[in-house]
């Protein structure tokens, strides 16, 4: 239970991950409660992304504790954990370049027994049955996302926002339970973007889809998140409401910098900045 | 006298060459199947192939020879044997860069013909394995091919070349092999395949085990490699370590990318050609002595296959969408 008295789905304890002498994520804790919209902000180089890749299995920790849903998922592999229903999209898309739109959304879906060769040989009623489902759901989706149209084009002709709309379509095939979105809305325009952030409302909504999201943009984070959580060089700074962390004196110096009147922080050689 | 750059056209009636050439043709059309699988459908870029065809044919012969087993039996065991081989090559090495993974598989090719070259009491070394007294590995292959002449004589093919068994039953696994490929690659075990071809990590992420799809493809195009193998053995009469030299994996990449990726019929059509540009190039007559012609062949054969793909650099069968794409 977190302190909204709802269920924690993932969790955070100290998490580490070094580059050489750098510590990129350095012993960063926070939790996401089952059904939220969570956003993680911070300035460049926070340690964001590094922490999407420890804690989805693409980086080895060196320390530190992750659950989602009460499992232990540090040292799991990348495909274990997408298929406890904790999925991750790219911050630089990933299309399947020569795949067809449809053949991306399809790969996606989970419990295909054909994708076991010795079943799509020897049982191939059962693999075309649930391919038939499978397409089914994913035109439905492309439909969500406006990308009927293109289901039948190489996935490599599409535009860099069509890709992101494509790569968010593709996770929730997957019916993951937690999503962790890098920096979905970048690249694509303000009307499609509403559209998304629609969406998930509407998928947590219906169907209890939490969120984890790395974000950029203020006014999105501070009016479609319930929860913000702000790192700064690799350390979880604050965590909290969207009003309260707006005012969080830690928060403000470190990042949201304008905002307030802030006392010029010292740049490397120790000079105010100009 | 003959004009030059002519070619005399008699030798298109040689049914005993061009039997021998589609053999070749054959052979090199199972070694770029299992490569298309890897490199065209899984994103491998396998350059053992020509190991994987020695160890299916080495093992083969030395269990005819050397154990009690019969051709037959030792055919299914010598294929597992290089399965196994392709299985262990994969473990350490498919977890690299496709330009790490080309060097690790071609050394690795290249240590079991120097084992073949070296192990002289297992494989006979440069001497060549052949027959063991009056037992020779191919004997009861032979027993069959007799057999299937008789019956091609039966049919009213007067005299039939003693290679032509071979060349029957060659195409005949080709194109099973190809129909088992192109039928596995549209079930969704293929499509995840192409998933791992076009980004291991997006595959990852979507819970599939892209490593377990790339060890499967390797150890199939092992399976298809032992194949391969087992007919140029057959097909010399002999098994020699120079006949498993690295050359073998570059033509049948040749013959991968004349045919266009991502086509298996397309590596069909892509060997025939091949072989047949090679070996009908012995034929030109450029009025010059025949070891010159020898020597000149390659670099006509080699001009040809340039041109072709000056013009359609997708190969034959590839599809330009796809190679744009890819880039």
């Amino acid at each position: 239970m977190n302190s909204n008295g709802k269920t924690t789905i993932f969790e955070a304890q100290g998490v580490v991950k070094r580059f050489g002498g750098i510590r990129a994520v350095d012993g960063a804790s926070f939790s996401v409660g089952e059904g939220s919209i969570t956003a993680l902000i911070g300035p460049n180089g926070a340690g964001k992304t590094t922490f999407f890749n420890v804690v989805t299995g693409f980086y080895r920790s060196d320390d530190g504790l992750a659950a989602f849903d009460g499992t232990q998922i540090l040292g799991r592999r990348p495909y274990e954990i997408a298929r406890l229903g904790m999925v991750r999209t790219f911050q630089i898309t990933k299309a399947l370049a020569r795949m067809p739109v449809i053949d991306n959304m399809m790969l996606a879906a989970p419990d295909q027994p054909g994708e076991k060769l010795a079943n799509a040989i020897f049982r191939p009623a059962s693999s075309r049955r649930r391919e038939r489902e499978v397409r089914e759901s994913a035109l439905e989706l492309l439909e969500v996302f406006n990308l009927t149209p293109l289901a039948d084009e190489y996935a490599g002709t599409l535009s860099g926002g069509q890709r992101k709309l494509l790569e968010l379509a593709r996770a929730l095939m997957t019916r993951p339970r937690l999503l962790l979105l890098d920096e979905p809305m970048a690249g694509i325009n303000p009307t499609l973007g509403r559209r998304l952030l629609d969406h998930m409302q509407r998928l947590r909504a219906e169907e209890g889809v939490s969120f984890l999201f790395i974000e950029h943009d203020m006014e999105v984070v501070m009016n479609h998140s319930d929860r913000v959580v702000v790192m700064a060089e690799g350390k979880v700074i604050a965590a909290g409401e969207p009003h309260e962390v707006r005012e969080d004196k830690a928060v403000i110096d470190a990042y949201l910098g304008g905002s307030e009147p802030v006392a010029p922080r010292p740049n490397a050689d120790g000079a105010p900045k100009p | 006298m003959h004009l030059p750059l002519a070619i005399s056209l008699n030798f298109l009636t040689d049914t005993g060459f061009w039997t021998g050439v589609l053999i070749l043709a054959g052979v090199y059309a199972l070694v770029a199947l299992g490569l298309q699988l890897n490199m065209g459908f899984t994103g491998i870029v396998n350059f053992g192939a020509a190991g994987f065809m020695a160890v299916g044919a080495y093992s083969m012969a030395i269990l005819t020879l050397k154990t009690g087993l019969s051709f037959w039996a030792s055919l299914p065991i010598s294929m597992l044997i290089t399965i196994g081989f392709g299985f262990l090559l994969g473990l350490p090495s498919l977890r690299l860069r496709a330009d790490y993974l080309a060097i690790v598989t071609i050394a690795a090719s290249e240590v079991v013909r120097l084992v073949a070259q070296n192990a002289r009491d297992l494989t006979g070394g440069n001497q060549g394995l052949f027959c063991e007294g009056a037992k020779c590995f191919d004997d009861q292959w032979r027993d069959v091919s007799d057999k299937i002449v008789g019956w091609l004589q039966d049919l009213g093919w007067s005299n039939p070349d003693q290679l032509v068994p071979l060349l029957l039953v060659v195409w005949l696994t080709v194109i099973v092999v190809t129909l088992g490929l192109v039928f596995a690659q549209r079930t969704p075990w293929g499509r995840v395949l192409r998933a791992v071809r076009e980004d291991e990590d997006a595959a990852r992420a979507l819970g599939k085990n892209a490593f377990s799809y790339k060890l499967q493809s390797l150890s199939i195009s092992a399976a298809i490699g032992a194949i391969a193998g087992w007919f140029l053995a057959l097909d010399l009469a002999t098994l020699h370590p120079l006949d498993y030299e690295p050359i073998v994996t570059f033509y049948a990449y040749a013959i991968l990318v004349l045919g266009g990726l991502a086509n298996y019929w397309g590596v069909l059509a892509g060997a025939v050609i091949f072989w047949v540009i090679v070996e009908g190039t012995r034929f030109l007559e450029l009025g010059i002595s025949e070891v010159r012609l020898a020597a000149i062949r390659f670099a006509i054969a080699g001009l040809i296959l340039i041109l072709i793909m000056v013009f359609r650099p997708q190969g034959l069968f590839g599809k330009r969408d796809e190679m744009v794409l890819g880039e």
